[in-house]
């Protein structure tokens, strides 16, 4: 390995490959931060232009643009409510309070240094302890991903923790949703009402961009509001923020992004997962967790830190396994195929120069992206200076880009139609967008994960008890989903508790 | 005098009518074709078409514009190619056997046999029956033995249950009742290779394709081909053990039905020119993809054969849809 990272590192000076992260962040940035635009396409569309060019040159590139979008998502989740990529939901819980408090210069920086830092922490892992990491993720199969995407919505319950029962409703109901289109374990049509292109499902964007831009946007437009929100912006917040992050969140920052990179590993969970847990996590162990949700930087820097630390974590499998893990890793894969590399353990060695050219420049990538995304997301904050009515309009054009461009469907467009009306009348009756957001997206993985274990009870000694309950991965889940059921009656009990000392003490 | 006038006028008229027409079926194409793509930008199938369009542009002078037309496992996408003009600027590429069993499991909105103007096929993928390097079976012969004395206990992953691991695991079903494997589904091909290495599984009904990536950690004991396959030649086919299954995923592109005979003839002549190419072929070698050419006529009596024969499995297993 030492003999490669030297020449790795002189291979990032040239100015082609420094020209090429800053433009692929660039361009990263803003595809992320559309609505609708993902990481995965952004870095789809340019693998035909990698053909082109320099194997090195290309990986390069995608990389930057992965890092990129995934920081990206971050930007139209604090200033417009709307994830930009699917990583990004768990950055609008604290995002856009502390926006709609004029703070979204706070929020902004959060998001970038802890996505800095949160892709630093993955790629050190992805250099240092690739081989290991691949092979203690095999361990998780369809069972542990099933505890680990019921862990994931077991967040709801920590989420809405002062009503339960209609964040759990609305969790039900986005499951319901993904149950539309084809069954995953039979291939049988469901809920399609005989119209056939429903056989696709609800994709789970076109939902989000209707869950969260449109129904905000009705929302907007129905305030009397000039603009978004007021923006104040300070000096020195970004030193503030610094500050804050090196010291006060130190704790959130590493934890979030060591369970983001081991998340990012597993095969079936990528940033989606990740940012949710992450988030829920930080708000069980903190000191006051009635902050989140109001505006807490630290609950943008664990979302955000988790989101861009899965980047290092899924391209572990990726290189090492040829098993990608997450959808742009596979993405990547594609690319890397194409140009005649063959993934395993050997790419280490074999191409060894290119492989850690390419690791070394993932570190390059996230320190260059504090300058490139401070001076965008100092672009993209003055959208809150603009008028509402303009605003409005643009938001709606680019979700309805953005939902259309997924898979050339007209279905998708209804979808967004659909979500955001739904979105817009279910917050009023106390409807909780993120838990049905969570249904959405864990529900599909839920149901495959369960449907391959109850295959193999088939087949297994002791039946489906054995399959789910056995194993100490599957035992260590499961304790941790009932931890993270009773936690919101565990803070019911501190609160009683703490409230009767107090009395005791008067 | 006037009827002179107007006669010639007339016949000037038809004649430049019949030039522009000839001209503009000799001219074919005369602008870009629309390439549509019924999996997302940068999967497999996209990496070959993209492979495929670096020497399309050698021999033609328009260019592809890809469509990604995506959804319930690429049906969306083949019905998008069956209802596009058939002018001959909208082509598309088709996954076999998934044509077959969308339409016979899923009611999909067009029929192999009848929607499309096959261009030519250009992957064949043959499915391996593949088990883990450490695992206790070495040969087919092991495998079976064991299933026959343990029935229902060999756990087999395969990805999808309307695919064309699935129709294998039918036909395998159908002609050795007694061996009784426990079939598992996973998502795609990377959970299945995870639920194989992670020993979720015993065994996996995969695709060439996806296992030979893993060769480091997994044993193939038999492909479900005719003859062996040059990326692993040392493999070989189940035939040869003395099991009759052949099973594969293979590739084509396909024009809508109803295209003109000229324009027909160009695509597949110029298909044919990419797939002789012997860069192309060392392209395709490169990035793991089985090429394997057979003309339109040759696979659409293919598409045939294979639809009488799956539609009585799936008929057997109960998975028709009326």
């Amino acid at each position: 390995m030492h003999e490669f990272l030297l020449p790795a590192f002189l291979n990032l000076l040239q100015p082609l490959n420094i020209f090429l992260m800053i433009a692929g962040l660039a361009g990263g940035i803003v595809v992320g931060a559309l609505p609708g635009l993902t990481a995965t396409m952004g870095v789809a569309l340019m693998v035909p232009v990698t053909f082109s060019m320099d194997p090195m040159n290309g990986l390069v590139m995608l990389g930057a643009i992965y890092v990129g979008a995934i920081y990206g998502g971050a930007n139209s989740a604090i200033l417009i409510c709307t994830p930009g990529t699917p990583s990004s939901v768990a950055t609008t819980f604290d995002g856009w309070p502390l926006c709609q408090a004029g703070r979204a210069d706070e929020g902004l920086y959060t998001s970038l240094l802890s996505s800095s830092f949160g892709g630093i922490v993955g790629s050190f892992f992805l250099l240092f302890l690739a081989a290991p990491l691949a092979e203690g993720a095999l361990n998780f199969g369809a069972s542990e991903n099933f505890w680990l995407c019921l862990f994931g919505l077991s967040t709801i319950a920590v989420m809405s923790a002062d009503n339960m029962g209609k964040g759990l409703v609305s969790g039900a109901v986005g499951m319901l949703v993904s149950t539309v289109g084809l069954d995953p374990n039979s291939g049988a049509p469901r809920f399609t009402f005989g119209i056939y292109e429903m056989v696709q499902g609800v994709a789970v964007i076109p939902c989000m961009i209707g869950l969260f831009s449109f129904s905000q946007v009705l929302f907007l437009i129905g305030s009397e509001r000039q603009h978004i929100a007021d923006y104040r912006p300070r000096k020195g917040t970004f030193g503030k923020i610094f500050s804050y992050l090196l010291t006060k969140c130190k704790t959130v920052l590493l934890r979030s992004s060591i369970m983001g990179t081991l998340i990012g590993i597993l095969p079936g969970a990528g940033g989606e997962i990740a940012s949710i847990i992450c988030y829920n996590e930080s708000k069980r162990w903190d000191k006051d967790p009635s902050r989140y949700g109001k505006g807490c930087i630290e609950g943008v820097a664990s979302s955000e830190s988790a989101n861009n630390a899965v980047i290092g974590g899924s391209m572990i499998p990726m290189l090492t396994l040829g098993i990608p893990g997450s959808a742009v890793a596979a993405v990547l894969m594609g690319a890397l195929l194409a140009h005649g590399l063959q993934p395993g353990f050997k790419i280490f060695t074999a191409t060894g120069e290119l492989t850690y050219t390419f690791i070394a420049s993932q570190f390059a990538v996230n320190l260059l992206m504090i300058p490139v995304g401070f001076v965008l997301c100092k672009c993209m904050a003055r959208l809150l200076n603009l008028e509402l009515n303009m605003v409005a309009i643009g938001i709606v054009v680019l979700a309805y880009i953005g939902a259309y461009a997924i898979s050339n469907s007209m279905l998708d467009l209804w979808m967004v139609v659909l979500f955001g009306v739904v979105g817009f009348f279910g917050v009023m009756v106390g409807w909780d967008a993120g838990a049905m957001a969570l249904g959405v997206i864990l529900g599909p993985m839920i149901e495959e994960n369960l449907g391959s274990c109850l295959q193999l009870a088939q087949a297994t000694d002791g039946g489906l008890q054995t399959v789910l309950a056995g194993g100490f991965i599957n035992k260590i889940l499961i304790g941790a989903l009932v931890l993270s059921l009773l936690t919101p009656f565990l803070l019911k009990w501190k609160k009683a508790r703490a409230k009767a000392s107090e009395d005791d003490h008067a | 005098m006037r009827m002179f006038r107007l006669m010639s006028l007339f016949m000037v008229a038809m004649t430049l009518t019949m030039t522009v027409g000839l001209a503009r079926a000799a001219d074919y194409p005369s602008k870009q074709i629309n390439m549509i793509m019924a999996f997302s930008a940068g999967g497999s199938s996209d990496v070959q078409a993209r492979l495929m369009e670096k020497y399309w542009n050698k021999y033609a002078n328009q260019r592809w514009t890809f469509i990604y037309k995506t959804g319930a496992g690429g049906a969306l996408g083949f019905a998008e190619i069956a209802r596009a003009k058939p002018d001959g600027y909208t082509i598309g590429g088709l996954n076999m056997p998934h044509i077959v069993l969308q339409k016979l499991g899923q009611n999909a909105q067009f029929d192999p046999q009848k929607s499309f103007a096959y261009i030519c096929q250009v992957v064949n993928d043959p499915q391996c029956i593949a088990v883990k390097k450490d695992s206790p079976f070495k040969t087919m012969k092991e495998l079976v033995d064991y299933a026959k004395a343990n029935p229902g206990k060999v756990t087999v992953g395969m990805s999808g249950k309307l695919s064309g691991h699935g129709l294998m695991f039918l036909d395998f079903k159908k002609k050795y009742p007694d061996v009784k494997f426990a079939d598992v589904y996973y998502k795609g091909a990377a959970e299945q290779n995870v639920a194989l290495l992670g020993g979720e599984v015993m065994v996996i009904f995969g695709n060439l394709n996806d296992v030979m990536r893993a060769t480091d950690q997994m044993r193939v004991l038999g492909m479900a081909s005719e003859k062996r396959n040059a990326f692993l030649p040392d493999v070989a086919t189940l035939r040869e053990q003395g099991y009759d299954i052949v099973s594969d995923i293979r590739r084509c592109f396909a024009a809508p039905a109803g295209i003109g005979a000229a324009e027909l003839k160009y695509l597949r002549d110029t298909f044919r020119k990419i797939c002789n190419d012997p860069e192309y072929l060392a392209d395709m070698k490169k990035a793991g993809q089985p090429a394997e050419y057979l003309d339109g006529p040759d696979f659409e009596a293919y598409v045939k054969s294979q639809y009488g024969k799956a539609q009585k499995a799936l008929e057997e297993a109960g998975m028709l849809k009326k």
